[in-house]
């Protein structure tokens, strides 16, 4: 990615990827940091009377400060799809992203003085706060899932996945082709079953309850439980592909899932993040309206 | 006529392969089972689902075998007559039958084309797999969300308030809005103070016009009779010169139209439901810090903090009473004497061993007094508890210091108080009225024989004494306002205007009321102190002394605003800006009610819970 990311893997000898949390020697935390202590240490020496508040001097510093930095933070939306090289890197902009993002926790709160209520300000305040978690709760799954995803996969793309449904499908189709009506509606229960199916939650939480092949397996043995395993009976042989159908979904949404954790804080931090700027617009106007 | 069924397959790269075969039968049957006519590989297809068959020419019969209905043109049928010429689509499972009249070579016949036009399975749909796998199949989308959530947070947040500001009739009516929820007040960044509750749902009372700063014609709006803290020139003199820091601040300010020194600047407002905030010391110390280098002529001493930078209290005595009474604001360094015309030694009537303690027992019953006269038997709180009810002769001192001269019967006669020339009157009258006591040997018929020398003697006296009675008054009259007499005891007497004459008078008392006029001492927050930890009245023998404590006194409890005493002592607690008779708003927000209690803790916990 960035030519200056290479040169220091080349002089630090390692074969270590350099993610964007530790990009160029953690310097956009240790910017952050500075950032936030500095706002802290006037915090505590600022005399606001008759206590701290958005309106003082130093309320107004911060509140400049910490729309300037959510206005700088959404542009990442914009920077990411225009890739360019070098020092103003991709990975640069996500770094500083982060760790400037983190410090708005402080600069945004001082801004507040402390003072909470029911309005516009502590909206803005609430909307920009659930942004930041989402996005911290990104960088966690970040960090964490794409090994257990990789895991789950073991040496399989996602196609080879979805191929491997649709073979037991056909097999599934094949199979049942000479069975009587009823015997073939149990087995289009699991045909006609949308594995991209199930919905928000399904998704995130990996269970299916409506789940078709389950209920077609279930009443498939209900048919064959009480009868002796000879091997020659078609159901068995549905039976056995609906097993190995079941296996193989058991995988793919596995797969889903991860995939959803991996991808649902973006569903939040960036619908959030304009429900903020319209907060953050309507905080700052009505400020100067009612002045 | 036969039918022709046409099989069409496609090859992986989408080519046709059409396999045609033809039934010269009268019926042909469709279904799953490998014999059947038109064999449909579908599971949602019954193994014999249903038939075709020729009812006249040109016209066939599509029926159910099994039961499970038929699509045919998009209805649901157990089965129906279809004219050949015009065709009919025929749906079974994922299978399609189109039925055409055969044309060219195949005139005549009815051809019946057959393709799987539905997958296999759910899993075999062709997808696009980064929609597939990824959330966007199942969550609402992130663009439409933000345009969503964007918008609901301006239409509620910034339209609704700004419709209510645009159709709030009643501001320019210059009524109050009425008792509402406003959209605007969403844009409240926190209560108002308990003082201006009543306006919190009608902002534009203050923030009148949009993007302007709140105005002080809002506030004198209602606060119309305050007045301002002096000339504003002068205001303008006694303020110090401006750091770098408050000259950015200041035009800052002017770029946005905020002007310097408005009353929002000292009276901060939305600050939470309780009492307005007191104005800070640094409002009046950047001003009364160092002031006489600025203000050269001032009168006024600097001050900055109570506790490390105050001058010493000034009151305002009364050096000489009379008719023309000359009142000084003296420092109590220089131990002021005051001249208010009342003779009063407070340690001989706060004695408890003299004549004062041992009179005041013999009244216990009457009057209520102890075993000797405290401070409260003469000092009696007014309504406001901030000061006390002036000492009067009539209340607090007759019942000692009698008037009295003469007794008729039971009623005795006492000597006006408070009006010199009508106590002469009296005791003129009162000589010229009675005779002197006639001796009992001067009996009233008694015939005097000569010779009775004594008698006569005696008689000539009373003759004499009667005859001058009424010249006695002059001497009672002097008695009375002279060393030892009844006025002079208590009052200074001014000699009458030639020797020998009456007119004698009695400068007028002036008991000050109050002080401090240019501060407030508030007597009632005092309370839980003895009089005499201030005051040092016990060891006072002239009433010329001023009683006052001196700043030092109040030191050892209050500190500056911000102090390690153990009370925080800010200038509004005793000034006022906007100086009137009134209290000082902090102490006016002290004494609002249950407002003491949280300030200084509960009264103590046996009186609260009545513990044994």
């Amino acid at each position: 990615m960035a030519t200056r990311g290479v040169r220091q893997l080349a002089v630090e000898g390692g074969s270590k990827h350099e993610g964007f949390l530790r990009y160029a020697g953690y310097r956009w935390l240790k910017i952050a940091l500075l950032l936030s202590f500095t706002a802290i240490l006037i915090y505590a020496f600022h005399d606001a009377r008759p206590r701290p508040n958005g309106g003082s001097w130093y309320g107004y510093l911060l509140g400049t400060i910490g729309a300037g930095l959510i206005l700088w933070l959404t542009m990442l939306g914009v920077r990411k799809r225009t890739m360019t090289p070098g020092r103003w890197s991709l990975k640069a902009w996500t770094s500083a992203h982060v760790y400037l993002g983190l410090s708005l926790i402080i600069v945004a709160t001082l801004h507040t003085g402390f003072q909470f209520g029911w309005n516009v300000h502590t909206l803005a305040y609430v909307l920009m706060m659930l942004v930041i978690l989402s996005g911290i709760y990104g960088i966690g799954v970040y960090s964490a899932l794409p090994r257990v995803l990789s895991n789950n996969r073991g040496e399989t793309t996602q196609m080879q996945m979805l191929d491997n449904l649709r073979q037991l499908d056909r097999q599934l189709h094949e199979a049942a082709q000479p069975l009587d009506q009823r015997h073939a509606e149990i087995v289009r229960m699991s045909l006609d079953d949308d594995p991209f199916g199930g919905g928000l939650i399904a998704r995130l939480t990996g269970r299916y309850p409506k789940c078709g092949t389950r209920a077609a397996q279930a009443a498939i043995r209900a048919e064959t439980g009480d009868r002796p395993a000879i091997g020659q009976d078609a159901l068995e042989r549905i039976d056995v592909l609906l097993e190995r159908k079941e296996a193989a979904l058991a995988r793919v949404r596995q797969h889903l899932r991860l995939k959803a954790l991996l991808e649902i804080w973006l569903y939040v931090h960036v619908p959030l993040t304009f429900a903020l700027i319209a907060a953050l617009f309507a905080h700052i106007f009505s400020v100067f309206f009612y002045w | 006529m036969s039918f022709i069924v046409r099989q069409i397959s496609r090859t992986a790269d989408g080519r046709e392969i059409i396999r045609p075969r033809t039934f010269t039968q009268k019926e042909i049957v469709i279904g799953r089972e490998a014999d059947c006519d038109i064999h449909l590989p579908d599971l949602a297809v019954d193994l014999r689902h249903g038939a075709i068959r020729e009812v006249a020419p040109g016209r066939i019969e599509v029926a159910a075998i099994s039961g499970l209905p038929i699509d045919i043109n998009g209805r649901s049928t157990p089965g129906e007559t279809i004219d050949v010429t015009r065709g009919a689509n025929i749906r079974i499972g994922s299978h399609l039958l189109t039925v055409s009249a055969g044309e060219g070579e195949d005139q005549g016949n009815t051809v019946i084309s057959v393709e799987r036009v539905g997958a296999l399975s759910e899993a075999s749909e062709i997808r696009d797999e980064q929609r597939a796998f990824s959330l966007a199949g199942v969550a609402p989308g992130r663009r439409r969300m933000a345009w969503i959530l964007g918008l609901l947070v301006l239409a509620l947040f910034l339209a609704w308030p700004i419709w209510s500001f645009a159709t709030n009739q009643y501001a320019e009516a210059g009524e109050r809005r009425p008792v509402a929820f406003h959209a605007d007040e969403m844009w409240s960044s926190g209560k108002l103070s308990l003082a201006h509750a009543n306006l919190e749902n009608n902002c534009q009372a203050c923030h009148v016009k949009p993007g302007e700063a709140v105005r002080d014609e809002s506030c004198a709006a209602c606060h119309s009779t305050l007045h301002d803290h002096a000339d504003p020139q002068r205001l303008a003199a006694a303020m110090p010169a401006k750091g770098a820091g408050a000259k950015f601040q200041l035009a800052t300010a002017g770029m946005f139209g905020i002007p310097e020194g408005r009353c929002v600047d000292c009276h901060t407002e939305h600050e939470g439901a309780k009492a307005m905030p007191v104005t800070e010391q640094r409002f009046c110390s950047d001003c009364h810090n160092g002031m006489d280098k600025r203000l050269t002529d001032t009168a006024v001493l600097n001050a900055s903090d109570f506790e490390k930078d105050h001058p010493q209290f000034r009151p305002a005595v009364m050096t000489s009473a009379g008719s023309r009474p000359i009142v000084q604001r003296l420092s109590l360094d220089a131990r002021p004497l005051e001249d208010h015309g009342l003779k009063f030694p407070h340690d001989m009537h706060l004695s408890t061993t003299n004549g004062v303690a041992r009179m005041a027992q013999t009244m216990k019953v009457e009057y209520g007094f102890g075993d000797s006269l405290v401070c409260a038997d003469c000092h009696v709180p007014d309504a406001s508890g901030a000061r006390f009810a002036k000492v009067t002769m009539e209340q607090n001192c007759q019942m000692c210091h009698s008037l009295a001269f003469d007794r008729v019967g039971d009623t005795v006669r006492t000597l006006r108080h408070g009006d010199p020339k009508q106590v002469v009157a009296d005791l003129r009258a009162f000589y010229r009225s009675t005779g002197p006591v006639q001796p009992i040997n001067l009996g009233g018929q008694a015939r005097r024989r000569p010779g009775d020398a004594m008698l006569v003697r005696t008689s000539a006296a009373f003759n004499i004494a009667a005859a001058n009675r009424p010249g006695r008054a002059d001497q009672a009259i002097r008695a009375v306002f002279s060393q030892g007499g009844a006025c002079f005891d208590c009052h200074t007497v001014t000699q009458p205007s030639a020797p020998g004459a009456v007119d004698w008078g009695v400068v007028p008392v002036r008991l000050p009321e109050r002080y401090m006029q240019k501060g407030w001492f508030d007597h009632k927050s005092h309370e839980t102190e003895a009089c005499e930890s201030c005051h040092v009245a016990k060891s006072s023998g002239t009433s010329a002394d001023v009683l006052l404590p001196k700043i030092e006194s109040c030191r050892t409890c209050h500190g500056g605003e911000r102090t390690a005493k153990s009370v925080p002592s800010s200038c509004a607690m005793c000034h006022d800006y906007h100086m009137d008779g009134l209290a000082p708003l902090m102490v006016r927000n002290m004494r609002d009610k249950g407002q003491r209690a949280s300030r200084y803790g509960a009264q103590t916990e046996s009186r609260v819970t009545g513990r044994n």
